[in-house]
């Protein structure tokens, strides 16, 4: 489903950020990048929902190269990947609702739809009840929670996490696997980029280590390891 | 389609409103931008009507040797007829010439005592002269000095409204110039202060574009808000400009219809209303249109 072709990415300055990256993750599969700060995670990532484009090689996504996608055509794309992030980047002034609704009225769906689908998924991530709240009435990990709601909305093909626990308590950080691994469950491709040992090592899925851009451990049912 | 417009100008509108101050310092911009383009429209449009009423009294008077017979200043007529830069010929007789000197010196009775004392009619019998055009007036001129009646001829008065005409025409296209010079300055200012708005706005909303891009808003969709936002300034701003250009006629009509008479700077503004407000609306469209564009361009990584 996506494929990493002899990828490299090179910063300003001839900073390394990716070098020589070969690797394929399967549809339905459920990956952790692991790594260090600055070991290439986020930018892993970002070639995956285009934010960047590689230096040397490709990117493939569908077998579709993403070099090739038009600028007008990424936001198609990124339509079929839903990303969840550390600061959550909910829009404050908006409820849990509405941050949600606002990823289907953005791609011009109708009211009646929204009304339909975004009750449903919040229901999905536990939020069924706090619907209208917004998100400084929500605690840590429930804000996670609408955010990945708003990341199921269009009902993608890939969910990219980045550090999705990093803000939160164990406990919290916990639910959130479960909701990831549920999600995975019923056929979504999850991409997990984490720092946290205990719940990379409780999933057992397959673990790719990144070190100062390059994989240097790659295992199906892989433990959290830096070297 | 409809929805992704419906939505955009909403959210045009909704940034409009929160700007605040910022949406005043770029609608006053705005203003006194269209405002100066406006009243500069209006001036030489103004200067225009006079010019053409001026021209409409030109011509050439051409005054013929007492001596002269009417068949022959009738012959004369038909010559000048038949030339092409003359749009038509009078004939005043000696007696019709009279009269109007008579009716132009009522306020004068001094003159007319004294006509009256001469016993007899004094002046010339005369051909008035029109030319298409006043910058031919010159060429009748020439053709006169060398008619084949050029010594029938007493003498010609063409010269002092010439000079007139040549000076308003001067004014008129220095105040073009003028005017041109500092709408586009204006335009420029405008440009700057708008997109520099925009910017700003953009810059408060940034995180909202990228939550967008994560979740694969078309470009259109993030930009379009943005550009409705400058359209709108430039649509408030010319409909306030419209109110003031008519407060300011309105307080001024008197002071304009004494300093030029006959002229009615009002309905000059009202007859050319839809054409004045069609023209302010574009330019402020368009200005809004562009200066947006730019900030977008340089601020929002799509």
């Amino acid at each position: 489903m996506i494929k990493f072709d002899n990828v490299s990415k090179i910063y300003k300055d001839n900073y390394v950020a990716l070098g020589d990256i070969n690797l394929e993750i399967k549809a339905g599969e459920f990956v952790s990048i692991v790594g260090t700060s600055g070991a290439g995670k986020s930018t892993f990532l970002k070639l995956i929902y285009a934010e960047e484009l590689p230096t040397n090689g490709r990117v493939f996504f569908d077998e579709k190269p993403l070099d090739s996608i038009s600028r007008r055509r990424i936001s198609q794309h990124r339509r079929n990947i839903g990303t969840v992030f550390q600061d959550f980047k909910l829009l404050n002034k908006k409820t849990a609702f509405e941050n949600v609704a606002y990823a289907l009225e953005v791609c011009g769906i109708s009211r009646a739809e929204i009304l339909e689908d975004v009750p449903q998924i919040l229901e999905i991530v536990g939020l069924g009840n706090r619907q209208n709240k917004f998100p400084h009435e929500l605690s840590g990990g429930e804000q996670q929670r609408v955010a990945m709601a708003r990341a199921l909305i269009h009902k993608p093909s890939v969910i990219i996490a980045d550090e999705p626990t990093g803000n939160l308590d164990p406990v919290s950080s916990l639910e959130i696997m479960q909701l990831l691994l549920k999600i995975n469950k019923l056929g979504t491709t999850v991409i997990l980029a984490s720092h946290d040992r205990d719940i990379i090592n409780k999933a057992t899925k397959r673990v790719i280590v990144l070190e100062r851009g390059r994989v240097i451990y790659d295992e199906e049912k892989g433990k959290y390891k830096i070297c | 389609m409809f929805l992704t417009l419906a939505r955009t100008i909403k959210g045009g509108w909704i940034n409009f409103l929160r700007n605040g101050y910022l949406s005043i310092a770029a609608v006053s911009v705005m203003l006194l931008c269209l405002f100066t383009i406006s009243s500069l429209f209006l001036i030489v449009l103004t200067a225009d009507n006079v010019l053409k009423g001026m021209q409409g009294n030109v011509n050439v008077s051409v005054y013929f040797k007492s001596s002269v017979t009417e068949e022959s200043i009738m012959k004369a007529k038909k010559d000048l007829e038949n030339y092409n830069e003359v749009k038509a010929v009078e004939y005043i007789t000696k007696d019709q010439a009279l009269e109007i000197f008579k009716k132009n010196s009522v306020s004068k009775p001094v003159i007319l005592q004294s006509l009256e004392e001469i016993g007899e009619n004094p002046l010339l019998s005369y051909l008035v002269v029109q030319a298409n055009d006043p910058n031919q007036y010159d060429m009748v001129g020439e053709y006169l000095k060398n008619a084949s009646f050029k010594e029938d001829i007493s003498w010609v008065n063409y010269r002092d409204n010439k000079d007139r005409i040549d000076r308003l025409n001067g004014t008129i296209s220095e105040v073009r110039r003028i005017g041109l010079g500092v709408a586009g300055l204006f335009s420029i200012i405008s440009l700057l202060i708008i997109s520099n708005t925009v910017r700003i706005t953009i810059y408060s909303h940034r995180k909202e574009v990228e939550v967008m891009r994560l979740v694969g808003a078309s470009n259109a969709y993030i930009r379009l808000p943005f550009i409705f936002e400058g359209i709108i300034y430039g649509l408030v701003a010319s409909i306030i400009s419209m109110l003031c250009l008519f407060i300011a006629l309105k307080l001024s009509e008197q002071f304009i219809s004494r300093l030029i008479p006959g002229i009615n700077m009002l309905t000059l503004y009202f007859s050319n209303f839809t054409m004045i407000f069609a023209m302010q609306v574009l330019a402020g469209a368009f200005l809004g249109t562009l200066s947006s564009w730019f900030a977008i361009r340089k601020y929002l990584k799509i």
